[in-house]
């Protein structure tokens, strides 16, 4: 229901939907033909072939697309946080924390989501850079990523409930996702263990990619899980430490 | 006078207050410069050459994006469209101040902080990992880079205020700026990486719009790419395109100012 008021207010304001969605498209376009025209002249990117390179990015895009997707409530939660209208939330027969994730769901980026999964499948089919099981492989590890993306975007709404500061943090997020645009290992050893640990973009976007491609170990499926059940976990806690210190104070 | 630096000064007091932004404004800019750096030099990891750029001049021109972000792109008047809709307006358009001027000093401020820092950041990371970076041989690059920056930087205000005073006839300022002021000036101005590394039908259509002017040719300029007459050229366009938007920026302003009806207020 929430989902379907947000998805009919934005169609509404149908101006600004289309100027959005052309910006995500002339984005995504732009970047395809910088890579594709770079690639046809290196040949290779840190070891990976040029269609090893492009599938990177498209998995890039679909984890931030379908991310952005479900999670983007939480631009909209620090308003909530300061008026002190979220007490309205709280009271509802839902879980805590569905306000603040799930409150706005961005339709636009639904719309762009199913040309990009066509595209994506017939790209790897055809070029044959993945095959039925590395797919199955790759479909859990998308969603392990949806779930550590859940536990991150948590963690924001729990900081923003504390500091009432979002906006900031969640577009670090964005620019540190940004950074696994292309292959995480043209980074160095220091920088690539901060995206595996701290956000964990490689965990977020680069496992699953590998898994597609057949080229990661089973320590990484292994490590990988467990991190993304280590954040959610933690995540969680830290939401219901927040919680009891929510003082609801302009309302 | 006097009171345009009154302004400068509470604009820097506003940074001040809110420091946390500003760090992780900081820390945002390092992680875009950073993207790009690292994935250049992995370009370069096994090659000294390509697509027309040494090297030493591609990280330059990594390094060059940074800094022009920071000079050029680094803006306050972007708050004009949210404060035209809110009708918070209302209260500036009755102190005794011009509002090209007023926004002018908040974004001088703006660019003087980012600048700052983006010196101190840069230069550590240029220390750390020992990379040539690369100087004009000619004396007059220096002074056509400085005059096109100059221009630009009067380019990209009055660009950007033009695309604020849309606000008094749409609600959707912010999707105007976002597409305009984000998307095409971002890929279009060369702030992701040079133009001419796009095929040539691509750059023909970017050539046509004023913003490799902010970025693009200031940076082909330094890293002396491009001849003395292409370079008075570049100049000389970047400044018609100022005057029409300076133009526009003053029609659209009067215009919409009489139109101005503070719903939000």
């Amino acid at each position: 229901m929430v989902s379907l008021r947000a998805a009919q207010s934005q169609l509404l304001t149908s101006w600004a939907g289309i100027l959005f969605l052309l910006g995500k498209i002339v984005r995504f376009l732009l970047f395809f033909i910088f890579l594709f025209t770079v690639l046809d002249s290196v040949k290779t990117l840190a070891g990976y072939n040029r269609e090893q390179v492009i599938l990177f990015f498209l998995v890039f895009n679909l984890v931030d697309v379908s991310v952005q997707f479900l999670f983007r409530g939480v631009y909209q939660f620090r308003p909530l946080v300061v008026s002190g209208n979220y007490d309205l939330d709280l009271l509802k027969p839902l879980p805590s924390f569905f306000r603040p994730l799930f409150g706005w769901t961005d339709i636009l980026d639904f719309i762009t989501l199913i040309p990009l999964w066509i595209y994506f499948l017939w790209f790897g089919f055809s070029n044959q850079l993945f095959n039925p099981g590395n797919f199955f492989l790759f479909l859990i590890l998308f969603a392990s990523s949806l779930i550590l993306a859940f536990a991150f975007h948590l963690f924001i709404c729990g900081v923003c409930v504390l500091t009432t500061e979002i906006d900031h943090l969640i577009w670090v997020y964005r620019d540190l996702t940004n950074m696994a645009k292309f292959p995480t290992d043209i980074y160095q050893r220091g920088i690539q263990l901060i995206l595996t640990f701290t956000i964990p973009v490689v965990i977020l976007i680069t496992v699953p990619a590998k898994a597609l491609m057949g080229i990661l170990s089973w320590q990484g499926i292994i490590g990988s899980s467990l991190i993304s059940g280590l954040f959610l976990f933690f995540s969680l806690k830290f939401w219901g430490y927040v919680l009891c210190r929510y003082t609801s104070a302009s309302s | 006078m006097r009171k345009y630096f009154q302004l400068a000064k509470i604009t820097f007091e506003e940074y001040l207050t809110y420091r946390l932004n500003f760090v992780l404004w900081r820390f945002r800019s390092l992680i875009s410069f950073l993207t790009l750096f690292f994935f250049w030099l992995a370009i370069y990891s096994n090659r000294n050459e390509f697509l027309g750029y040494q090297k030493a001049q591609m990280l330059a021109y990594v390094v060059g994006i940074a800094i022009l972000r920071s000079i050029v792109l680094g803006s306050r008047s972007v708050d004009l469209g949210g404060q035209i809709r809110s009708g918070e307006l209302t209260r500036l358009i009755l102190w005794p101040v011009s509002m090209f001027t007023f926004w002018f000093s908040r974004d001088l401020i703006d660019k003087i902080l980012n600048i700052l820092f983006t010196v101190i950041e840069l230069g550590a990371v240029l220390i750390i990992f020992k990379f040539p970076f690369y100087f004009p041989q000619k004396p007059e690059t220096y002074f056509s880079f400085g005059l096109l920056v100059v221009l630009s930087l009067f380019l990209y205000f009055f660009l950007s205020f033009v695309i604020s005073v849309t606000a008094f006839w749409t609600e959707e300022v912010w999707a105007t700026r976002w597409l305009f002021g984000t998307i095409f000036l971002e890929f279009f101005s060369g702030a992701f990486f040079p133009i001419d590394v796009l095929p040539s039908w691509l750059q023909k259509i970017i050539y046509l719009t004023p913003f490799p002017y902010l970025v693009f040719f200031p940076l082909k300029i330094w890293l002396e790419q491009i001849s003395g007459i292409m370079a008075i050229r570049a100049i000389f366009i970047c400044s018609i395109w100022l005057v029409f938007f300076y133009w526009l920026a003053k029609i659209l302003w009067q215009k919409g100012a009489k139109n101005y009806g503070a719903y939000g207020g």
